[in-house]
C-alpha cells in the first residue's frame, strides 16, 4: 500500500519535474496542500524561496543532490551523502534523518507519519 | 570627545522596546538612531547548531549576559548594612547585543491584570482606605488598561503569540484564563502542545475546582507571517529558550521579527559596541541635549546630540543613567522624599518536585513556555480580607528544557554527591515534574536602587547599589500561594515529593529565581511621587523618555514583557507626535 503511494507520488513528482504538471488531479492537489501544512514544522529552519536559514533553502529540492544549496555550510556528513533528492530518498531521510545520514546536523528526529511524508515531499515537489 | 550630527531621536540600549519604539517611528519617516553595547549575535556561534545547544557555555557560564566583570551591582538588604559588589549574578540576567534580554528570554507573554495600572486606587475601593499599607508606595500609572489595549493586541500579533483567549470583550471563553484582562480577539496562533506535566496538572487543578489554561507563548505554535510580513516557522520544542538565542525562526524576539526590518528602513541606525556613559542634561533649560558614548571597538568617545533621548536600556542601566546625570532627584528612604530609585522589586519565586516513577516526562522535550497554569491564587482573583498581604502567584506546571548540567531532580533523602547520586538522576530525570508560583512582589519604602559610594565598574562609573529585601507582604503571600501550590501537588500524589521551596528573607542574588526586576524610574501622573509621566516623558526634561520594566511601580506576578511591549509601542506613537510638535503630553 505505502510502496503504490510512494510510486505514485515519484510519478507526480516527476510529472512535475517535466514541467507536464497542468494533469495533477484533485487528490494529488490535496496532498500538496496537505503537505504545506506539514512544512510548518520545517518553516523556522528551512525557507521555500532562495534564502537559505538555519536549515538550506529547499526550494528546487527535488532533483537537488544533497549538499549542494549554493551558500549554505553543510555538515561534512551531508557532504558526503552524495545521492540525489527525489521521493524515495526525501522519504527515508525524513523519516529518521539520522539512521540515513548519520552526523547531519538538523536537530529533527523525523516525521513518523508515512502520510505526512508522502504529503510534504509533493508539496516540496512544487518548490522550483 | 567628538561631537557627531544631530539626530532627531536617540535611543539608548538595542533591546525590545528600543525596537517597538524605533517600528513607531521609522514607519513615519522619523530618524531614529539606537545604540546598543553589545554586538550582533546573528553570525555568531550562540545563533548557530550545532554550538548554540550548548548548555555549559551559554547557559552555566552566562555567554549571552551582562559581563559581571565590567560592570556589576552592589548589594545589601537593608540601608543599615554597607552593600557588597556581586561577582557573579543568577537572580537576573541583562542581556547585551541587539535585542537585549529578548534574545535569551523564555516567551512568557502575558497582559498584566485589569487592574494594575491602578492598582492603589483598585485595592482601596475594594478593601477600604486603610487596605494599602503606609510602608507600601503603591501608584496608579496614570494610564488604564483599555488605553493599553490596541498596543497589548498590535504586540500579540507582531510576535505570534501561542495561546487560548480566555475573555473576549467580556466573554468567558472555554479553555482560556477566565481572570485575564478582555482581550478584543483571540491569540494569533492556537497554544503550544501540552506536556504530560501539563496534562497532570490541568487534570488535577480541574478536579480541585480550579481554571487552569495554556500560558501565553511567543514560542511560535505553528508557521506564522506577521502583520510587518516577518515570519515565524513551528518550534521543534528543542529546550533551548532561556538564555538561549533561538537559531530558528521560532521563538519571537526582537533580532529575529524587528532589527532585521528596521535595518532595511530609511532613517534607522543601530550601532553596536556603543556603551552609553551618560546623558547630557541642561538644567536650566530642562533639556537632554544628547549622550555621551564610548565605542568598545575602538576606545574612542563621541558625543552624540538629539532632539528627543529615549532610555530603554535594563532597568539598573535607566535608573542609573538619570542618577549619574543628576536628572530628577533621588530617592531618600529616611525622608521618603525623592523619586529615581523608589520601588525596587523583584519577583516572588517558589517550586516543588513530584516523582512518579510510572509517569514518563521526556522533560528535554520542551519551550520556555510549555506550561499550565492557574490564576485562581493570583492577584486580587481570592478574598484577601484576613490574610494580612496583598497580591498573589500563578501557580504552574512548566517544562523548560532538561538539559543534562542543570536539570537534576532528585527525591529527597538522595546524597548530594557520589553513587547513590549518580543513580537517583538516572532513576528519576524521566520521571519527575515540578509546580511553581511566579509571585508579585510590591514596593517597599525600604527597597530601592541608588549609587553606590565606593565601588565602579570597568568605566570608573559607580555601580548601582540594591538595596532589597522580602518584606512582610511578600513573605505572607508567598507562604499562602506556596502551600496552595503543594495542595495540588500533594493532590497529583506519586512516589514522593520534594520540599516546599519558596523564597524567603534574606533575598540572594547568587540563586536563580524569577529574574524579574521593575522599578526605579516608576510612572505616574503625580511628579512628586513619579518620575516619568504617564506618557513616559520626564518630569524635570520635556525630551527625556523612559520605557522598559524600570517605570511599573510594583512588579507583577506575570512576566514583564507584555505590558512593557505595549508602552512602547505606545511611545512610538506619543514620540511622533512629541517630534511634530514638542511640548508636555
Amino acid at each position: 500500500m505505502l510502496q503504490t503511494y510512494s510510486n505514485r507520488l515519484l510519478l507526480s513528482v516527476v510529472c512535475l519535474a517535466a514541467g507536464a504538471g497542468l494533469g495533477l488531479r484533485d487528490a494529488q492537489a490535496q496532498d500538496v496542500q496537505k503537505g504545506r501544512k506539514v512544512f510548518e514544522q520545517c518553516a523556522a529552519c528551512h525557507s521555500a524561496q532562495a534564502h537559505n536559514g538555519v536549515g538550506p533553502s529547499l526550494k528546487g529540492i527535488i532533483g537537488r543532490q544533497a549538499g549542494t544549496a549554493p551558500g549554505f555550510h553543510y555538515s561534512h556528513a551531508m557532504k558526503k551523502f552524495g545521492k540525489n533528492w527525489d521521493a524515495s530518498t526525501l522519504d527515508a531521510y525524513l523519516a529518521n534523518p539520522q539512521a540515513v545520514v548519520p552526523g547531519n546536523v538538523m536537530p529533527f528526529s523525523g516525521l513518523p507519519s508515512a502520510e505526512d511524508r508522502a504529503n510534504l515531499v509533493a508539496y516540496l515537489g512544487t518548490l522550483k | 570627545m567628538k561631537k557627531l550630527s544631530k539626530k532627531t531621536v536617540v535611543i539608548v540600549g538595542g533591546g525590545l522596546a528600543a525596537g517597538l519604539v524605533s517600528r513607531q517611528l521609522t514607519a513615519q519617516g522619523i530618524d531614529v538612531l539606537v545604540l546598543e553595547r553589545g554586538v550582533d549575535h546573528r553570525e555568531g556561534a550562540e545563533a548557530q547548531l550545532p554550538s548554540q545547544r550548548d548548555e555549559l557555555r551559554w547557559d552555566v557560564r552566562q555567554g549571552l549576559i551582562q559581563n559581571w566583570a565590567r560592570e556589576t551591582y552592589t548589594a545589601r538588604h537593608s540601608s543599615a548594612e554597607t552593600a557588597v559588589p556581586m561577582r557573579w549574578i543568577e537572580a537576573f540576567l541583562p542581556g547585551e547585543g541587539i535585542g537585549g534580554a529578548g534574545n535569551h528570554w523564555n516567551g512568557h507573554t502575558w497582559r498584566w491584570g485589569e487592574h494594575e495600572p491602578r492598582l492603589r486606587s483598585y485595592y482601596l475601593e475594594r478593601y477600604g482606605k486603610d487596605a494599602v499599607p503606609a510602608h507600601m508606595p503603591l501608584q496608579d500609572w496614570g494610564v488604564n488598561y483599555a488605553e493599553m489595549e490596541p498596543y497589548h493586541e498590535l504586540f500579540e500579533k507582531l510576535f505570534g503569540l501561542s495561546g487560548r483567549a480566555g475573555n473576549i470583550a467580556g466573554l468567558r471563553q472555554p479553555g482560556g484564563n477566565p481572570f485575564e484582562a478582555p482581550r478584543r480577539s483571540e491569540y494569533p496562533q492556537k497554544p503550544l502542545e501540552a506536556t504530560e506535566a501539563g496534562l497532570i496538572f490541568e487534570a488535577a487543578a480541574t478536579k480541585m475546582g480550579y481554571h487552569p489554561f495554556p500560558i501565553p507563548a511567543a514560542n511560535s505554535s505553528g508557521a506564522y507571517t506577521n502583520p510587518d510580513g516577518q515570519k515565524l516557522g513551528a518550534c521543534q520544542y528543542c529546550g533551548h529558550c532561556e538564555r538561549f538565542i533561538c537559531e530558528a525562526q521560532a521563538k519571537a524576539s526582537p533580532q529575529q521579527l524587528l532589527y532585521p526590518m528596521l535595518r532595511q528602513r530609511k532613517g534607522f541606525e543601530i550601532r553596536t559596541d556603543a556603551h552609553v556613559l551618560g546623558v547630557d542634561y541642561d538644567r536650566r533649560t530642562q533639556r537632554a541635549t544628547g549622550v555621551r558614548y564610548l565605542d568598545l571597538k575602538t576606545g574612542l568617545s563621541y558625543e552624540q546630540p538629539a532632539e528627543v533621548v529615549v532610555l530603554a536600556a535594563f532597568t539598573m542601566s535607566n535608573t542609573k543613567l538619570l542618577l549619574t546625570g543628576g536628572i530628577g532627584q533621588p530617592y531618600d528612604p529616611a525622608t521618603r522624599k525623592g523619586v529615581v530609585g523608589k520601588n525596587f522589586c523583584y519577583q516572588v519565586n517558589g517550586g516543588v518536585d513530584i516523582f512518579m516513577k510510572d509517569r514518563v516526562f521526556n522533560p528535554f522535550m520542551a519551550t520556555g513556555c510549555t506550561g499550565i497554569a492557574i490564576d485562581d491564587f493570583n492577584n486580587d482573583n481570592f478574598d484577601h480580607r484576613g490574610l494580612g498581604f496583598l497580591g498573589g502567584s500563578i501557580i504552574a506546571a512548566n517544562q523548560f528544557g532538561g538539559r543534562p548540567i542543570k536539570s537534576r531532580r532528585v527525591p529527597p533523602g538522595t546524597p548530594a554527591w557520589g553513587t547513590a547520586w549518580k543513580k537517583a538522576n538516572a532513576d528519576w530525570y524521566n520521571h519527575a515534574m515540578s509546580l511553581s508560583i511566579l509571585g508579585s512582589c510590591y514596593p517597599d519604602h525600604d527597597n530601592y536602587l541608588s549609587l553606590d559610594p565606593q565601588h565602579t565598574d570597568a568605566f570608573g562609573q559607580p555601580l548601582v547599589r540594591m538595596t532589597f529585601d522580602f518584606r512582610r507582604n511578600e513573605q505572607r503571600m508567598a507562604d499562602y500561594t506556596g502551600h496552595k501550590m503543594l495542595d495540588i501537588a500533594q493532590a497529583i500524589g506519586g512516589d514522593a515529593l520534594g520540599p516546599l521551596n519558596v523564597q524567603v528573607s534574606p533575598f540572594d542574588a547568587r540563586r536563580y529565581q524569577s529574574t524579574h526586576i521593575t522599578g526605579g524610574t516608576v510612572m505616574g501622573a503625580d511628579p512628586h511621587t513619579s518620575v516619568v509621566s504617564p506618557h513616559l516623558q520626564h518630569w524635570d526634561a520635556q525630551n527625556l523618555f523612559v520605557v522598559g520594566a524600570s517605570v511599573y511601580d510594583h512588579n507583577s506576578s506575570y512576566n514583564p514583557t507584555g505590558p512593557l511591549a505595549a508602552l512602547a509601542l505606545r511611545l512610538g506613537d506619543d514620540l511622533l507626535r512629541y517630534v511634530k510638535s514638542p511640548g508636555r503630553l
